[in-house]
């Protein structure tokens, strides 16, 4: 596609059912009622000037370009915040409006730098396109009067810089920061002629400011005043392609803006039905990992970890690769084999590396890094659900009366949907946070949640458990629905458990801390309120009760009726950009695509039919039994792609003894990730900007990504998985990974309607697309659930092993920050550090106080596993007795204290949870040096021409 | 004992009423402290039995108590300036104190209020707009009819809101009613929320006016028990003119920036918290209790002038002799109000201008002094009625700087969102500079060879004149509110009518 | 394989289906460990001889022959 600014109708779209016809320049239109003028006139295929209104903004009035005439109307009413109304006859263009609409651009332009030619926004700026449309010849006021063309730029942020004296005080950035972002962290500061736009308070820059960078303002923009840098350094963009983020689950779809080969930024795409046109920091502006000097583009070997590595030919690396897995095999047998799929990779990539390993390696010793987040989510909703998957889509949210967040950040974590959810609270719907810290969504400009519930990490089902309870046993359950759509007797067995006096808030207030008034509130808010909607996150999933827990969440949605309509539901906040798709894909141990077990053998000849392969009727290792079957010599290689257990697992010294005792581990990735220290093969990975593929976000939207350069190794992840099967013998030939998509259809119900064509022509489907679902199913269990009857599953508060003492006396518990992505090995290689440049542990002030302790201090944070070292930060937002950190940087190591209790199910495991304690600290401890040390020895690489050895 | 009664209004304060005040005390007489007639010349006013001196001070004391005085004015209510005048709002004004919950009961007070419980909304609003009253604040839309708008428009809650943010040049008769008869604006503002449905009000007071601050806040908690459940709060502004219109009032009292919201929607949709908010003008709000008394909605519609109806009170300010609030049926000549009842300038020079309705008003050449006072006369002849205010200007005043003052203030007082205003006003008065001060050469700029496009020949001075004939029609028709939308009518009477002014 | 470790595992699984009563959580354990157990974790605690395993636990093990 050429390049071409998305359209924009200047004002947002209306939803109404009543109608009003009006003629607009002799063109008659019918638009919802409430549609402003210029939205119609748009319409018509009309260009009324404007400056200050855009769609995704509502109408502000203030550019004055926009006046028209409308006959029967006094005056030249401006036509953004004019509504349309039933038989309205509209001039557009007229001398009189002409003379109006130059004259007050001759007012822009007499304040105003004229080398519009150097201008890095020449030749797409809104102000030059108006100046142009108007006509616009002379200023006649001259150019000697009072302006703001001396102002000075803030060039503090690293993506985008701030010039002033090119501002034409539209207020487009105040209000994307507030209607779109909801951060509020722009104003218009001053009066009249003064007036000027401020980022945060006097004294502060776009740095140092509430300005979470998200880049909304730099979107909304119409002149050079807010633009990306890249821009400045590239030129404008002359092409641009639809392609999928590569970050978190929510999926947002980009139009990648390309000169060349060159991706000059990322413009969130305004169809995008993930997005509708907002990104955050990380999709918007830091991609710049992929052209980072750390990458590596050649394939590499070794012997033995201890070696440097040597650069190969993809041939001898394959061959190498191969050779290994294969004596491997035929030694220990295909069970001593397996593979980790990556949710960061694509559907297609994700199908084809469970493939290589049912079907080449021979064994079912396949997982995922859904293992160690949302593999409760898995569990849970299947067993009370029938499916494994959220209950929505985004946009249900503006459905919503009383929203539920528990162990989720949103803010952070998923910051796009973040922005949907505050939009529909600033609109009046109420917010219940059960979490253990203050999150921003708990009190932030314009928002307040009604009820946040401090919990005791560990302490969800519990919680949730004490709901139920106020909802029985106060009448509040909605029977009516309960035994319409669920399973009346196990309803009633359920709600015979938690109505005991045992799981009354008052009760549990011991365990979990929470007041029990609090609770009885908010559980009376959540079953009255209206449309009810659960949101969760890793704070769910992540405990030895992840199972539980996101059961219990179901049985408290069923229980107040809150499933199968827009506006309420489960949605599980996925991680990773494809952590659905992976789990969707056949990734886990024990299942195929499409969630079915391996021991049904109907569904495993169906896969043996189509591959021509007998498949292992047994489920295979999760990760950590993986890790655990090495040390003890069972499991010897494993092919890896795209994921860094090193780092993300807990931990850690367990993770390297099974690294350590493999034969052959191979790492396919970016970078020489933490993992790669321990591996012999290298193989080098691609981007999402270098590759063809789909990714499926929380919603179950299937999206494309779309390859919009080519990938600097050579090869699309799934070319690499490709040429690794066939280097052992397998003959495949896929040459598109549509055709994999195909196979994928062809085998799993669910995605049988979906095709790279199907997603080419619809932009994106919510699985299941199938006969009954030919476009998809934004809303699941509309009419029923997937297995019949919902199933009310009675979940036990089992407490954890891991308890704080006078040893541990604090809890430890994890998270993620804005600017970083998991692991951080892409965010860390961009300028996003320029947020947060380190892990911090967060403190609550007296246990800091008790330590002797303040922001800054080093310490030494240990538990019965481990101990690592890190700085502070003292902050209220977390409660006395519980400690935070997140674990985006290697050199933290966060995962070297995590302890190795896990979801009873799922294994995944109990990163938010684990008792620890905190001193003074002079420096990094022995495991961060040694480590530092193996690291920087692991990662040599040899010189091409190996040097004479010199003795 | 004899009792006087001296004012306590802010001018009468000024002109040093409490001294005078003293200084009966100190001769042993009980000093009542009453309300101002409005007779600004003679503040302070002291009135005993009836009669009255001033302007009076501490030393003419003893002449006023032994009749001797040569600043006796006769019995007050029978001088010609308040003879003449037609007084509903202001019919309490010099009579009672204002925070005397009993002197407002004896004259009539709460009358209104009760009667329009028992007859219940619809008959309220029914009554309003048969009164025909129009709000006072300048704009003259029928307050039924907004009544009647918010009174229909669904919300969670409803709001009164009385916009007190008198920042007009040469106004003053909400402060005095303020000041003066705080009980009448409650009970106004009472009856409608009784109207609409509302449970809050607020009084948006600029804080330039702590006096009536301070009697608005001690009158709303005396009458807390009488307005229940109905609740009405003081907020007081921070010095912005433009915080006087309607929607930037609004985003003021809510804590927000005090900038112009676009209409629609109309406030009475989506007003205070995005709730439908009624919003009238102080004395909008305190002609409601007369209207709403037995008879008085046709009363009123009994005066007035055409479409405007009922009575007006009219502020004399400026050069002139007689100057105060003359509240007065519409209808009445600029003629009659300057020369019969204000006694001419002050200076005793001719007059030469007089501008109507704040410093937005055109500025009205004698020839024109036959306009009646009348929201669609002024409106045909390109002048504004607004709030009231008059301000006569002698044969001394330069029109073209009067011109430059019009656009300077705007530039001031604008809020900066819309561009005509924002920019406008700025080059305007850099304009009005350019054509007064004669040399009107091409700049530095335009004379740069890179500049190819720009004119390179000196600006005619009749260019110059055109080019702010243009950006006035701009501001007229472009500006987002009053400010900068009637800013060209001051500069553009001056100019048409004194062009000799312009250099 | 870790014993210790696999009857942990086995153990929590059993302590969490405990609330529905030992007869039916002998057999939700019985059927958990045969659908998402690998078959040399199953072979290991088998063989492990069942010590510290908790009376739920040993009764679906029991249920795997």
């Amino acid at each position: 596609m050429a390049y071409e600014p998305q359209a924009d109708f200047g004002t947002p779209q209306v939803a109404s059912e009543t109608r009003v016809t009006l003629t607009i320049d002799g063109r008659s239109v019918t638009v919802p009622q409430g549609t402003s003028l210029m939205r119609a006139a748009a319409l018509t295929g009309g260009s009324i000037p404007k400056l200050c209104a855009s769609d995704n903004l509502a109408a502000f009035g203030s550019c004055r370009l926009c006046l028209v005439e409308v006959d029967g109307m006094r005056g030249t009413p401006a036509s953004c915040t004019t509504p349309a109304a039933e038989g309205m006859t509209v001039h557009t263009q007229t001398p009189r409006l002409q003379k109006l609409r130059r004259g007050v651009m001759e007012l822009y332009i007499s304040d105003h730098p004229l080398d519009c030619l150097t201008c890095s926004a020449n030749n797409d700026c809104e102000l030059q396109d108006q100046a142009a449309a108007v006509g616009l010849r002379d200023v006649r006021f001259g150019y000697a009067g009072e302006n703001h063309l001396g102002l000075a730029a803030d060039t503090s942020n690293p993506y985008f810089d701030f010039d002033p004296s090119k501002c034409i005080a539209c207020s487009r950035c105040v209000r994307a920061c507030d209607e779109v972002q909801g951060t509020f962290a722009l104003t218009m500061d001053g009066r009249g002629f003064a007036s000027k736009i401020s980022a945060g308070q006097a004294g502060d820059d776009f740095l140092s400011s509430e300005c979470v960078s998200c880049g909304a303002c730099v979107q909304a923009c119409p002149t050079a005043t807010l633009q990306e840098k890249a821009v400045k350094e590239i030129g404008k963009p002359e092409r641009s392609v639809i392609t999928t983020c590569a970050y978190c689950g929510v999926g947002c779809t980009f139009r990648a803006e390309m000169r060349g080969e060159q991706l000059v930024r990322m413009v969130p795409w305004k169809d995008g039905k993930a997005n509708h046109g907002h990104s955050c920091v990380k999709g918007r502006f830091a991609w710049g990992y992929a052209q980072h000097k750390d990458r590596i583009t050649a394939p590499m070997i070794r012997e033995s970890i201890d070696q440097p590595w040597r650069e190969v030919s993809w041939d001898e690396a394959l061959g190498f690769a191969a050779s290994r897995l294969q004596s491997i095999k035929a030694q220990y047998g295909a069970r001593a084999l397996g593979g980790i799929t990556s949710s960061r990779c694509t559907n297609e990539e994700t199908f084809l590396v469970q493939k290589l390993v049912r079907a080449g390696f021979g064994t079912n010793n396949v997982d995922t890094c859904a293992r160690v987040c949302h593999s409760p989510t898995g569990y849970g909703l299947k067993t009370t659900f029938g499916t494994s998957a959220g209950t929505q889509d985004f946009d249900s949210v503006e459905h919503s009366d009383v929203i539920l967040v528990i162990g989720a950040n949103p803010t952070d974590a998923h910051p796009v949907f973040a922005s949907r959810m505050k939009r529909r609270l600033r609109k009046g719907a109420k917010l219940i946070v059960i979490d253990p810290r203050r999150i921003d969504l708990v009190r932030s400009a314009h928002i307040a949640a009604e009820y946040h519930l401090p919990l005791q990490p560990g302490t969800n089902v519990a919680v949730l458990t004490a709901m139920a309870h106020v909802i029985v046993t106060e009448g509040l359950a909605d029977e009516a629905f309960i035994r319409e759509r669920c399973d009346w007797d196990e309803y009633q067995d359920w709600a015979r458990f938690v109505s005991d006096e045992r799981h009354s808030p008052e009760v549990l207030e011991a365990v979990s801390r929470v007041p029990a008034a609090d609770l009885r509130a908010a559980a009376r808010l959540f079953a009255t309120g209206g449309n009810g909607a659960i949101y969760y996150g890793l704070g769910v999933t992540e405990h030895s009760q992840g199972s539980s827990t996101v059961m219990a969440i179901a049985n408290l949605a069923m229980a107040t009726g809150n499933v199968g309509r827009p506006g309420v539901g489960v949605n599980p906040l996925r991680g990773q950009n494809n952590v659905q798709g992976a789990c969707d894909m056949g990734s886990f141990p024990h299942e195929l695509s499409g969630y079915r077990h391996i021991s049904d053998t109907a569904t495993r000849a169906l896969f043996e039919a189509d591959w021509g392969v007998t498949l292992d009727p047994e489920p295979g290792l999760r990760i950590p039994n993986m890790l655990d079957a090495a040390v003890d010599g069972s499991f010897r290689a494993i092919y890896i792609q795209g994921e860094d257990i090193l780092q993300s697992d807990p931990n850690t010294h367990h993770v390297a003894a099974g690294l350590k005792a493999m034969d052959c581990v191979i790492v396919h990735d970016l970078f020489l990730n933490e993992t790669a220290n321990y591996a012999h093969v290298f193989l080098p990975g691609s981007t999402f900007l270098e590759k063809t593929g789909t990714f499926t976000n929380a919603e179950r939207r299937i999206q494309m990504v779309r390859k919009v350069m080519e990938p600097a190794n050579g090869m699309e992840d799934w070319q690499v998985t490709q040429a690794l099967a066939n280097a052992m013998g397998l003959g495949w030939n896929y040459t598109h990974p549509s055709q994999i998509m195909d196979e994928v259809a062809r085998l799993t119900p669910s995605f049988a309607g979906v095709s790279h064509a199907r997603l080419d022509e619809a932009g994106s489907l919510q699985w299941p697309v199938n006969e009954a679902h030919p476009d998809g199913s934004p809303i699941m269990h509309e009419a029923g659930f997937a297995n019949g009857k919902g199933k009310f599953v009675v979940t036990d508060y089992v407490p954890t092993d891991e308890k704080t003492g006078p040893r541990f006396p604090l809890l430890l518990t994890t998270g993620r920050i804005l600017s970083h992505y998991n692991v951080g090995a892409q965010t860390r290689r961009t300028a996003n550090t320029a947020w947060h440049p380190e892990d911090l542990l967060e403190m609550h002030p007296t246990d800091a106080e008790n330590r002797g302790l303040k922001s800054g201090d080093w310490t030494r944070l240990a538990s019965r596993t481990g101990e690592t070292t890190l700085r502070l930060l003292v902050t209220d937002r977390v409660a006395p007795g519980v400690v935070y950190t997140t674990f985006h940087h290697p050199a933290t190591q966060a995962n070297v204290v995590t302890t190795e209790f896990s979801d009873w199910a799922t294994n995944c495991p109990e990163y938010k949870v684990t008792a620890v304690q905190v001193m003074a600290s002079n420096g990094p401890t022995d495991w961060q040096e040694d480590y530092e040390a193996l690291s920087a020895r692991s990662r040599r690489i040899a010189p091409e021409i190996p040097a004479e050895a010199a003795e | 004992m004899t009792v006087v009664r001296i004012s306590d209004d802010a001018l009468a304060l000024a002109c040093g009423a409490d001294a005078v005040a003293a200084a009966f005390v100190g001769a042993g007489c009980t000093v009542e402290r009453v309300s101002s007639w409005g007779m600004h010349w003679l503040e302070p006013l002291v009135e005993l039995d009836g009669k009255g001196f001033g302007p009076a001070v501490p030393g003419d004391v003893a002449a006023i108590l032994n009749g001797t005085s040569a600043k006796a004015i006769g019995i007050i209510a029978d001088h010609p300036f308040i003879a003449r005048q037609q007084r509903l709002t202001f019919a309490r004004a010099g009579k009672t104190r204002p925070l005397d919950l009993a002197d407002y009961a004896a004259t009539g007070g709460w009358a209104g209020l009760y009667r329009a419980r028992s007859i219940g909304a619809p008959a309220i609003i029914a009554e309003m707009s048969q009164s025909g009253l129009r709000g006072r604040g300048g704009a003259g839309f029928p307050a039924g009819i907004k009544w009647q708008t918010v009174a229909s428009a669904p919300g969670d809650r409803k709001f009164i809101v009385c916009n007190a943010d008198e920042g007009d040049s040469g106004t003053f008769a909400d402060r005095m009613l303020m000041e003066g008869d705080p009980f009448q604006l409650i009970e106004g503002m009472a009856i409608a929320a009784h109207a609409v449905g509302a449970g809050q009000g607020y009084i948006y007071v600029r804080s330039e006016y702590p006096h009536a601050i301070a009697k608005l806040n001690a009158a709303i908690t005396l009458a807390a028990e009488i307005i229940a459940p109905f609740t009405i709060e003081v907020r007081v502004g921070a010095g912005a003119y433009v915080c006087g219109e309607e929607t930037s009032l609004l985003n003021s009292i809510e804590g927000k920036r005090g900038e112009v919201r676009a209409k629609p929607p109309l406030p009475a949709h989506q007003g205070l918290f995005g709730q439908p908010t009624v919003i009238n003008n102080v004395l909008t709000l305190a002609a409601v209790p007369h209207i709403l008394s037995e008879g008085g909605a046709v009363l009123y519609d009994s005066h007035g002038f055409g479409r405007s109806k009922g009575t007006k009170p009219i502020q004399l300010a400026g050069n002139i002799r007689h100057g105060g609030v003359f509240e007065t049926p519409f209808g009445i000549t600029l003629h009659d109000l300057i020369y019969d009842i204000g006694g001419g300038t002050a200076s005793g020079r001719p007059v030469k201008a007089v501008q109507v309705g704040g410093p937005l008003g055109a500025y009205i050449h004698p020839d024109r002094f036959d306009l009646p006072f009348d929201y669609e006369a002024y409106a045909g002849a390109d002048a504004l009625i607004g709030h009231g205010g008059v301000v006569v200007f002698d044969d001394t005043a330069d029109m073209g700087k009067l011109a430059r003052f019009a656009m300077e203030f705007c530039a001031v007082e604008s809020c900066g969102k819309c561009t005509p205003c924002r920019i406008g006003s700025t080059r305007g008065v850099e304009l009005i500079d350019r054509i007064r001060g004669g040399a009107t050469a091409g700049g530095a700029v335009e004379s740069l060879p890179q500049m190819h496009n720009a004119a390179k020949t000196p600006r005619s001075r009749e260019a110059d004149i055109e080019l702010l004939e243009d950006l006035c029609e701009t501001m007229k028709f472009g500006s987002l509110c009053a400010l900068g939308g009637f800013t060209p009518y001051p500069v553009l009477s001056a100019l048409r009518h004194w062009p000799e002014d312009f250099g | 394989m870790d014993v210790a470790h696999l009857t942990l595992m086995a153990n929590q699984i059993a302590r969490n289906f405990a609330v529905q009563g030992d007869e039916r959580a002998a057999a939700a354990t019985a059927e958990h460990i045969t659908l998402f157990w690998d078959p040399r974790m199953k072979a290991a605690i088998r063989a492990g001889g069942g010590a510290d395993l908790s009376p739920i636990a040993a009764a679906a093990l029991s249920r795997l022959d």
